[in-house]
């Protein structure tokens, strides 16, 4: 299979000249199996690139595309009415989220493109979208790709994905927060919770669970992208904020015996070469630990093929 | 009075290394009055950049106020106010103007974008600043930050998007972003509104082949551009709401038509600019 990342922000596209070599677009990862299959996972503003390589493709604009989406929070949704197979009749969507007790997928979705937020409403879009709602550990088939997923720590809910074809494994993790200190749920966190307090004994048990399903997720796999858009600093400031720290993501491969991580969904702020430092610590970390865990920076046109191609 | 773009690109955020000149940002435009207040103009990905500008200033430490004129409530427009950090300072008071047939209507447009299911934060209320929003009435002048505002609606596509003229101590700046003229050509009022200013911010997204294309997106070229410019008479034209696929290069050169189309129009007089990010104009100098 072939990974390739469209978008690897998060937050908000930030263009401008600090951004240029790992680019500015969120979070977008489209995964290829051998045998043709497509499956895009979230929809943040990299998916317009996607798009319009699609639309040059041989088959004239059409596709057939299958869209996990990690949570809807705009930066993994916002680039959706930019994708250009939406307008082509033929084209086929398949969207697939976690299920939520008080608001339809479709819905959220549809909303995005309402008068008077989008010029084209949802209902004259020309492809045919389907919606699929998905469960906290749900597995599932799409053509040649099985499909697993887990619940993640972020504010109103987001999930892990795992993609298993061609004898090679990806697993997407983003986003999410430690899965200690904050239990995330559909709460508004005004304050962060002041440092060292206790978690109730059920709420750090339901963490504790919350994060051997992720490492389940990516046991073995051949490459986990990884929300690791804070630094420690960040992490101290704004814990309540719900993402990781490269430190997280590394403990989570290792306990995994994954075989590489991409750092992914990089905060706005963070210039081109804050990110190669970034990187180059978490290499340094492994080197000095014997992790053997090959960590990469994720950027937008990174490929990297795992297993058969 | 003082302008400072800080989003000059339409639909949809643009990074890449195709733009760094011109600048990938979604429309943001910042006003400062000769009295040294804050009006904003529309909130597209460019007021994170204008929003931590301020941070040094009054409204870092809640102890300021600024105005934000909306031009229309599609994303390009607002999708950065989530992310303009002054609104999270207690203390700051923001005065909103947009369309909508009530205030409360144009605050729930606005509560839309930071919903649960889409923003953290959730609502409006949780941001911290005090903010209060008021529906505008179409030509019927009102004042924000100590000038003169009149509202105007151009076509836009199947909505419209108001266009603003603000007018301080005898200079007169407009914004009209996001204008699709019918083949008639632009509404009398429009005209009326950009009539003898200063400065004329207008969309200038397509080349004139681009708009033939897409006709439906009501959007103007620079054909549409300077044409109001040379019928309203403004002394400074600038190109805004540049198409998110247009390079630097291809800004450059819808910059050199619009030079030779004014040329050509009898608006020799008029000054060309091509809106860039973190470029100021002063208004009247």
């Amino acid at each position: 299979m072939r990974v390739r990342f469209w978008g690897v922000r998060g937050s908000l596209p930030v263009p401008g000249s600090k951004t240029e070599r790992y680019g500015g677009n969120t979070s977008c990862v489209e995964v290829r199996s051998a045998a043709g299959t497509r499956v895009v996972v979230d929809a943040g503003t990299g998916i317009r690139k996607l798009g319009k390589e699609l639309s040059q493709s041989d088959s004239g604009g059409r596709a057939d595309i299958h869209l996990l989406i990690s949570h809807t929070h705009w930066d993994h949704i916002q680039g959706l009415p930019f994708f250009s197979p939406l307008y082509h009749p033929g084209s086929r969507l398949s969207v697939y989220a976690r299920k939520r007790d008080d608001l339809h997928l479709r819905a959220v979705f549809a909303s995005q493109t309402d008068v008077p937020y989008f010029a084209v409403p949802f209902d004259e879009t020309k492809a045919a979208i389907t919606f699929r709602e998905l469960h906290d550990h749900a597995e599932f088939a799409i053509a040649d790709v099985k499909v697993s997923c887990a619940r993640l720590n972020h504010p109103y809910i987001a999930t892990a994905y795992r993609l298993d074809a061609d004898g090679a494994s990806v697993v997407y993790v983003s986003d999410t927060a430690p899965f200690a200190d904050i239990l995330f749920e559909d709460q508004f966190i005004a304050n962060p919770p002041s440092p060292g307090a206790q978690l109730s004994p059920a709420d750090q048990a339901r963490l504790v669970a919350m994060r051997d399903r992720v490492v389940r997720l990516c046991e073995g796999a051949d490459l986990v992208i990884y929300d690791t858009m804070f630094t420690p600093e960040d992490y101290q400031r704004i814990p309540h904020y719900g993402h990781s720290r490269p430190s997280d993501a590394l403990a989570v491969c290792h306990d995994a015996g994954a075989r590489a991580l991409a750092l992914f969904h990089h905060a706005p702020e963070r210039s081109d070469s804050e990110i190669d430092a970034i990187v180059a610590g978490t290499r340094a970390v492994v080197e000095r630990a014997r992790f053997g865990i090959d960590v990469m920076g994720a950027y937008e046109g990174l490929d990297v093929v795992l297993g058969r191609e | 009075m003082e302008l400072t773009f800080w989003g000059v690109r339409g639909s949809i955020p643009a990074p890449g290394p195709g733009t760094t000149r011109y600048g990938g940002n979604t429309a943001c435009v910042s006003l400062r009055t000769a009295a040294d207040r804050l009006i904003v103009l529309d909130c597209g990905t460019g007021a994170r950049n204008l929003g931590i500008s301020l941070m040094n200033g009054p409204l870092g430490s809640g102890q300021g106020a600024a105005s934000i004129l909306l031009s229309h409530a599609h994303w390009d427009h607002i999708q950065g106010f989530p992310f303009f950090v002054p609104l999270y300072v207690p203390g700051n008071v923001f005065n909103i103007f947009g369309g909508g047939k009530s205030s409360a209507m144009l605050e729930g447009i606005l509560e839309g974008q930071m919903a649960p299911q889409y923003f953290p934060v959730q609502t409006l209320k949780n941001m911290g600043a005090t903010i209060e929003i008021a529906a505008v009435v179409e030509n019927q002048p009102f004042s924000v930050e100590g000038c003169r505002v009149v509202a105007c609606a151009n076509p836009h596509g199947r909505a419209g998007a108001l266009a603003f003229r603000i007018e301080e101590a005898g200079r007169a700046v407009v914004y009209a972003s996001d204008a699709g003229y019918p083949a008639g050509g632009p509404p009398a009022a429009s005209l009326a509104l950009y009539r003898d200013a200063d400065v004329l911010i207008h969309d200038s997204t397509y080349t004139p082949e681009d708009r033939r294309r897409y006709p439906d997106r009501g959007l103007s070229s620079i054909e549409d551009a300077v044409a109001v410019a040379v019928r309203s008479a403004v002394k400074t034209l600038v190109l805004f709401h540049y198409d998110q696929d247009y390079s630097d290069g291809d800004v450059d050169a819808l910059f050199a038509r619009g030079r030779r189309l004014l040329d050509e129009q009898g608006g020799a007089a008029i000054q060309l600019c091509a809106a860039t990010e973190g470029a100021t104009l002063a208004v009247g100098s």
